[in-house]
């Protein structure tokens, strides 16, 4: 299965629970992603997420100026993004718990 | 950092025109964040963006997906749309040339090649740009140096400051306003298009002032009005099938037989002698009047036809200077009949009736 189509779905949850504890700019939160295991993430998703994330008030931004390279936008959870947060983690936990069940229940390895 | 200013306004350009079938609003929304988080991505590694990111159409697709845009309609593609996506094509096959043309030149592509030249292309810009301000305030008078109102000072004045600037402008593309970058080009293909002219007319202007071009030769050739040539010979009589040499034994050859009767065969001029027009002689030894009419840039009147009137005018027998002309291409070939006979003062040649 392409995990691309799953991380469609996933992409919003992953990106705010990698902000819940540090704030980050673009390329560091795609990093984070990539560290914590989704590497086939791509540059355009995490960026088209960020922007729609924003614009749907769960995310608010701040530059920081850079002496030496380009200044950096942060994003950071705002209280609603939390709440989206909180949400969609149980929503997805919930959701993989029954697929899990259901692959158990058939006998299938992890 | 090995990305550039412009090659990120080239990418954010390309992603935009890729979603150009969004709305505007939605459009701008998505991008506008775009150069800086480029900036980021560069600022982090080596290699170009497309290199690192993939083609800004795709990349575009991607954002489109994430961001929730929707799917691009296949049908309802907009006309810009379209545009976008065969200049997306037509950037491909480009960059595939670069690819291959670049070995040719010692790098790995020709667009490496041709970016060493920009700063060179920035200087010979600022020089076009002095230039055409030079000619503009001196009423299109063209110089390699400009001058400024016919002032040299401050023509290199003006020179040195335009090409700092078009070297800054250079460096800081990246930087200007979408207009004001739209405002530079279209100065710059002013300038490409003004520095061609100047070009064509330096190459034409150097070839007009070589001393020694090939069309040169005639010009002020005393023997480029001559039709025919009449030779005399000591005695004032003219003398038919005359032919003339050079030094080197060359016929030489002048005028051209006008009087010759078409519907008689033709006989190579080259091979006939003078006079072509025996008939239309300029001296005739004639008795009937003193002085014979000359036609009119004929040398000297008189000389030679003296021979038949023995009335002396004083004033032509002072004057008896050459009467030569018309056969002084011959000397080598014929006598020349002008001194003697002009000396003669007296001269008993039967007049010649034709």
């Amino acid at each position: 299965m392409d995990t691309t189509q799953l991380l469609k779905g996933v992409l919003d949850l992953a990106v705010l629970a990698v902000l819940r504890d540090e704030d980050g700019y673009g390329y560091d939160i795609l990093r984070r992603l990539r560290v914590a295991g989704l590497e086939e993430v791509g540059d355009a998703s995490v960026y088209g997420t960020l922007r729609r994330l924003f614009g749907a008030g769960l995310l608010t931004t701040y530059v920081v100026p850079s002496e030496s390279g380009p200044h950096r936008k942060y994003y950071s959870l705002n209280a609603a993004g939390r709440d989206q947060l909180t949400r969609s983690g149980k929503t997805w936990r919930s959701f993989a718990t029954t697929m899990d069940r259901l692959l158990d229940d058939r006998g299938m390895a992890a | 950092m090995t990305v550039t200013g412009q090659e990120i306004t080239d990418y954010v350009g390309r992603v935009r025109a890729a979603l150009a079938d969004l709305p505007p609003a939605l459009r701008d929304e998505l991008t506008e964040d775009l150069p800086e988080h480029l900036a980021e991505v560069a600022a982090e590694g080596d290699g170009s963006l497309v290199q690192r990111l993939g083609e800004p159409e795709v990349y575009a697709a991607e954002l489109r997906a994430a961001a929730g845009a929707g799917e691009r309609a296949a049908g309802s593609r907009s006309l810009e749309s379209r545009i976008a996506t065969v200049v997306g094509q037509a950037r491909g096959r480009l960059a595939r040339v670069d690819a291959r043309l670049g070995p040719l030149l010692g790098y790995a592509s020709a667009g490496e090649f041709l970016r060493l030249l920009r700063p060179a292309w920035w200087v010979l810009r600022g020089y076009l740009a002095a230039l055409l301000l030079g000619v503009l305030s001196s009423n299109g008078h063209v110089s390699v140096l400009p001058r400024l109102g016919h002032s040299v000072v401050a023509g290199v004045v003006l020179l040195v400051a335009s090409v700092l600037g078009s070297i800054w402008l250079g460096r800081n593309t990246g930087m200007l306003k979408r207009w004001s970058r739209l405002v530079m080009h279209a100065a710059t293909g002013v300038l490409v298009v003004f520095g061609t002219v100047v070009l064509v007319q330096a190459d034409e202007r150097a070839n007009w002032d070589s001393p020694y071009g090939y069309d040169t030769v005639s010009v002020g050739n005393p023997y480029e009005q001559v039709q025919d040539v009449y030779v005399y010979d000591s005695e004032g009589q003219l003398v038919e099938n005359a032919r003339l040499f050079d030094q080197n034994g060359t016929p030489i050859r002048l005028g051209w037989p006008a009087c010759d009767d078409p519907a008689l065969p033709e006989v190579n001029p080259v091979q006939r002698g003078y006079p072509y027009c025996p008939e239309q002689a300029p001296f005739r030894p004639r008795p009937p009047v003193a002085v014979p009419a000359v036609p009119g840039g004929a040398p000297t009147p008189g000389a030679p036809t003296h021979t038949a009137t023995p009335t002396a005018d004083p004033t032509t027998g002072a004057a008896p200077t050459t009467g030569a002309a018309p056969t002084e291409p011959a000397t080598g070939a014929t006598p020349t009949p002008g001194a003697p006979a002009a000396g003669d003062p007296a001269p008993t040649a039967p007049p010649r009736t034709r």
